[in-house]
């Protein structure tokens, strides 16, 4: 019996079902199902001269696809809306990933392969967009957690923040000692902004020649002997160390959160250019 | 061993006391308690909190004694060893205290009290730094943007644009409205391309039949509108339940324009319907219009009926009737003609045709179809037969010499026939004596007269100055070479000959798609010892090449718009230009 609360504990550990299993792929399967149909009435049916949205096919495809993405929009409501019960969160997540993959098949035979510089292309552009996005979010949201929780090694990102400034105050008393042109290099390390850089240095987590690199340099090269010297080389390092660490945690936040910047604002937009679409089909009848 | 204990405290004018007092031993003791070495009055602080320890080597030992912990650098821990050498910052509550050494190697602590907790986790505004928020403008605000941007540009603009617009001004264009075009217009309607308003005239109102035929204003209808409904049959529950759908949409149909001629399909032709279009109907035509003269069809391969051709029954009144095409169709053209003949490489008229080949043009091989049918301009089908140009350099018209001059009989032209014939003058000593009764060398006669025909006709022996009409016109005559005597409107001539530029007058046939085939692949010429002969190719004959508009190759594909027109039932295909094929 004694090994009942260790499996019991395993059972537990392995109970938990990521949103993408959820319920034994019940929405992959819903979503595979809606593939199968959208394939199956595109190539079994031969409507002329050609395939298009102006089919009575394509004006079935067309509808599932528009409802499917008002649907998927929704989550954004669902999201915050904190619901007790059976409309399970997980579930609408779950179904969310599978039926959004499920679009690039339902509208893309919707287009019959039509594409062009105008709205209706604008609009299937947009919503692949949005699809990529979150294709690069479930991505991420898979394998990079682990890489922020080892970066971190229990500190929090407020601690960071706050051994970053510590090590400041520390090497602004360090520094009192020395001349002018080192004090200058510890100035312009001290000066230094943590999240100074554009969005390209936030994902590329790559920033050139910065000042307490800088000061690092230099001050090593100044010899050994000096103790204020080697104390504010060693303190120079340790803010170094820190802040890349620092830059390390900002490149995989920017990597987990990067994909909605594009996901939500191509939302709204695919729903702007959905309805020029639609309206301007009706309108020119 | 001795710790240095330099105390910063501000006074409230700002002022920076600072003291500094020595603390012999290797231990002291932190806490809010007063008998710690050092008291730090703050309630988040214990009582008695930590303890640091001093060894030789100027290493600190930090160990939390309560239930707290402290901060060691920014970072929540229990115990720490700290060199004084590099130094550390430590954390009780709102005090920091700083560890290094001192000018003479005395390890100092420099206690300071800060605004804020050391303890508390970080600072809000900084973390929301570590966040993209900091580098990206926000999610909402690039949403409504683009957002608004889009139903401006693509929604808003053509439509109040479409809706104020001068309808009687010309040239005031909807704006905007090219980004709704869904595909590029077919090439007769490409000059559309920007007047979407040209079709589309009432919003949210389908493309009527009514505006199509505002420019094409001389179609024909295929057939009368309720024979087109009866032929169309009962629809099917499928296609009944999408058009229920269409008409509530307001669509016009079936049978509306737009039905068969989709638009916005690309720059290229309109495409034409695909056989179903038709097969709809005419699959079934019989069952559904019972009286209809039509067979079924469907498909060319499988389901149509024989070749139908408009042969002439009757020459001197012109009658003519539709036939089923086959190896036993006759006609009656007015025509006496043998194809055989003619064709026969090893006969009198190929040695002929080689004799004066130089002359004429003809090949050494004997007289080819192409010698004498000459196709129309456009290539789609042939000229008439000319006397002059096509039959006279063998069979000459020639029967007199008068200087250098050799008069010919004037073709097609009885009254002009008996006026030249009876005025001939008429004598044994004429160069053309020799022609008529003496005997003579083949090509002899052509280089006397100076002419190309190396034949004369046969005369019969005169009985009065001039030659005879009579005989002229018999069958044993010049005429009667090729024609058949008869009286019209009482006065001698022969039987008018019918040479029909088409047979099939529903469907369309074009000899120039066919150039890379044989004249006999499809005509039966050189087997035929008759002009009666309709040398038609049949349906099984096209069928060797063609079949239904799913055919593999090497079979043409061939849907119904190949050879038929909707539109243009009965004249319409004569009007048919080669694009149009």
């Amino acid at each position: 019996m004694a090994g009942t609360p260790a499996s019991r504990n395993r059972e537990y550990a392995t109970a938990h079902e990521s949103f993408l299993r959820h319920r034994g792929f019940r929405w992959a399967k819903v979503a595979l199902g809606l593939c199968g149909f959208s394939l199956a009435v595109y190539f079994l049916t031969d409507p002329r001269p050609r395939p298009s949205g102006s089919t009575w096919i394509g004006y079935t495809l067309g509808t599932i696809g528009a409802l499917l993405i008002v649907w998927l929009a929704l989550l954004g409501v669902r999201k915050r809306a904190i619901t007790p019960g059976r409309w399970s969160l997980k579930a609408w997540t779950s179904a969310h990933v599978y039926l959004g993959l499920s679009l690039i098949v339902v509208a893309t035979l919707h287009t019959g392969f039509q594409l062009g510089w105008n709205v209706h292309t604008l609009a299937y552009v947009l919503m692949m967009l949005v699809i990529a996005s979150g294709m690069f979010g479930i991505w991420a949201y898979a394998s990079l957690p682990r890489a922020l929780s080892d970066n971190r090694e229990q500190m929090t990102q407020g601690q960071m923040i706050e051994a970053l400034h510590a090590l400041d105050r520390q090497l602004n008393d360090a520094a009192q000692p020395l001349d002018r042109a080192r004090s200058d290099l510890v100035i312009a390390a001290l000066a230094q902004d943590y999240f100074a850089g554009g969005i390209g240095r936030r994902l590329s987590g790559h920033y050139p020649a910065y000042a307490t690199q800088a000061a690092v340099n230099a001050l090593s090269l100044a010899g050994e002997g000096d103790a204020a010297l080697d104390r504010v080389e060693k303190l120079l390092v340790r803010r170094k160390a820190m802040l890349d660490r620092l830059r390390r945690q900002m490149r995989i936040k920017a990597m987990l959160e990067v994909w909605l910047y594009v996901h939500v604002p191509a939302t709204m937009a695919l729903l702007a250019a959905l309805t020029a679409h639609i309206i301007s089909v009706f309108y020119y009848w | 061993m001795t710790f240095r204990i330099r105390e910063i405290k501000r006074t409230a004018a700002g002022r920076e006391i600072v003291r500094d007092r020595d603390l012999p031993g290797d231990a002291l003791s932190i806490g809010r308690a007063a008998e710690n070495d050092l008291h730090l009055p703050d309630l988040a602080v214990e009582p008695r909190h930590a303890r640091i320890t001093l060894n030789d080597a100027g290493r600190l030992s930090v160990a939390a004694l309560g239930s707290l912990g402290f901060v060691v650098d920014g970072v929540d821990a229990r115990a720490a060893s700290i060199d004084s050498a590099v130094g550390a910052e430590l954390g009780f509550g709102t005090w920091r205290i700083t560890v290094s050494r001192d000018a003479d190697g005395t390890v100092l602590l420099t206690l300071r009290q800060a605004d804020d907790a050391a303890t508390r986790s970080g600072d809000l505004e900084q973390k929301r730094g570590l966040s993209l928020a900091g580098v990206l403008p926000g999610k909402r605000a690039m949403s409504w943007l683009l957002a608004i941007v889009i139903l401006i540009g693509f929604l808003a603009v053509p439509v109040i644009s479409n809706l104020t617009r001068d309808r009687a001004a010309k040239g005031d264009a909807v704006i905007g409205d090219r980004s709704w075009n869904p595909g590029a217009l077919s090439l007769a309607h490409h000059s559309l391309t920007d007047k979407c308003e040209a079709c589309h005239i009432k919003p949210f109102e389908p493309v009527r039949d009514a505006t199509c035929l505002s420019c094409h204003k001389d179609l024909q209808d295929h057939a009368d509108p309720q024979r087109l409904a009866a032929a169309h049959g009962k629809l099917g529950v499928g296609d009944a339940a999408l058009w229920s759908i269409a008409h509530a949409f307001g669509k016009e149909g079936p049978g509306a324009c737009r039905d068969c001629h989709a638009e916005h399909q690309g720059q290229t032709r309109m495409a034409a319907p695909a056989q179903q279009f038709c097969a709809d109907c005419h699959s079934s035509l019989k069952k559904n219009l019972p009286d209809t003269a039509l067979g079924d069809a469907s498909d060319f391969a499988t389901v149509h009926p024989e070749l139908t051709a408009l042969v002439t029954t009757d020459p001197l009144s012109q009658a003519r009737r539709a036939q089923p095409v086959g190896p036993g169709l006759r006609e009656d053209n007015g025509l006496s003609f043998a194809h055989r003949l003619h064709l026969d490489p090893r006969g009198g008229v190929a040695r002929m045709a080689a004799s004066i080949g130089a002359m004429r043009g003809y090949g050494g091989s004997g007289l080819q179809c192409k010698d004498c049918h000459r196709p129309t301009e456009d290539g789609v089908r042939f000229q008439p037969v000319k006397m002059e140009r096509d039959c006279e350099g063998c069979h000459s018209l020639a029967y007199d010499r008068v200087g250098g001059v050799v008069r010919k009989l004037h073709h097609g032209d009885v009254p002009q026939l008996m006026a030249d014939l009876w005025a001939a003058d008429w004598h044994r000593a004429s160069p053309m004596a020799g022609l008529i009764d003496g005997r003579r060398r083949p090509g002899s006669a052509g280089q006397a007269m100076g002419v190309s025909g190396p034949f004369a006709f046969r005369y019969p022996a005169p009985v009065r100055p001039g030659l005879s009409v009579g005989a002229a016109l018999s069958r044993q005559g010049i005429c009667g070479e090729c024609h058949r005597p008869a009286t019209i409107n009482g006065r001698p001539g022969v039987v008018p000959v019918r040479q029909p530029a088409r047979y099939m007058m529903h469907g369309w046939f074009d000899h120039a798609d066919h150039k890379q085939e044989k004249c006999t692949s499809c005509h039966a010429a050189a087997k035929s010892d008759t002009a009666a002969d309709v040398l038609l190719p049949d349906l099984k004959s096209c069928r060797t090449c063609h079949a239904g508009e799913d055919a593999a190759a090497p079979k043409v594909p061939s849907t119904c718009a190949m050879c038929h027109g909707y539109h243009t039932v009965e004249h319409g295909s004569d009007r048919r230009d080669r694009a149009g094929g």
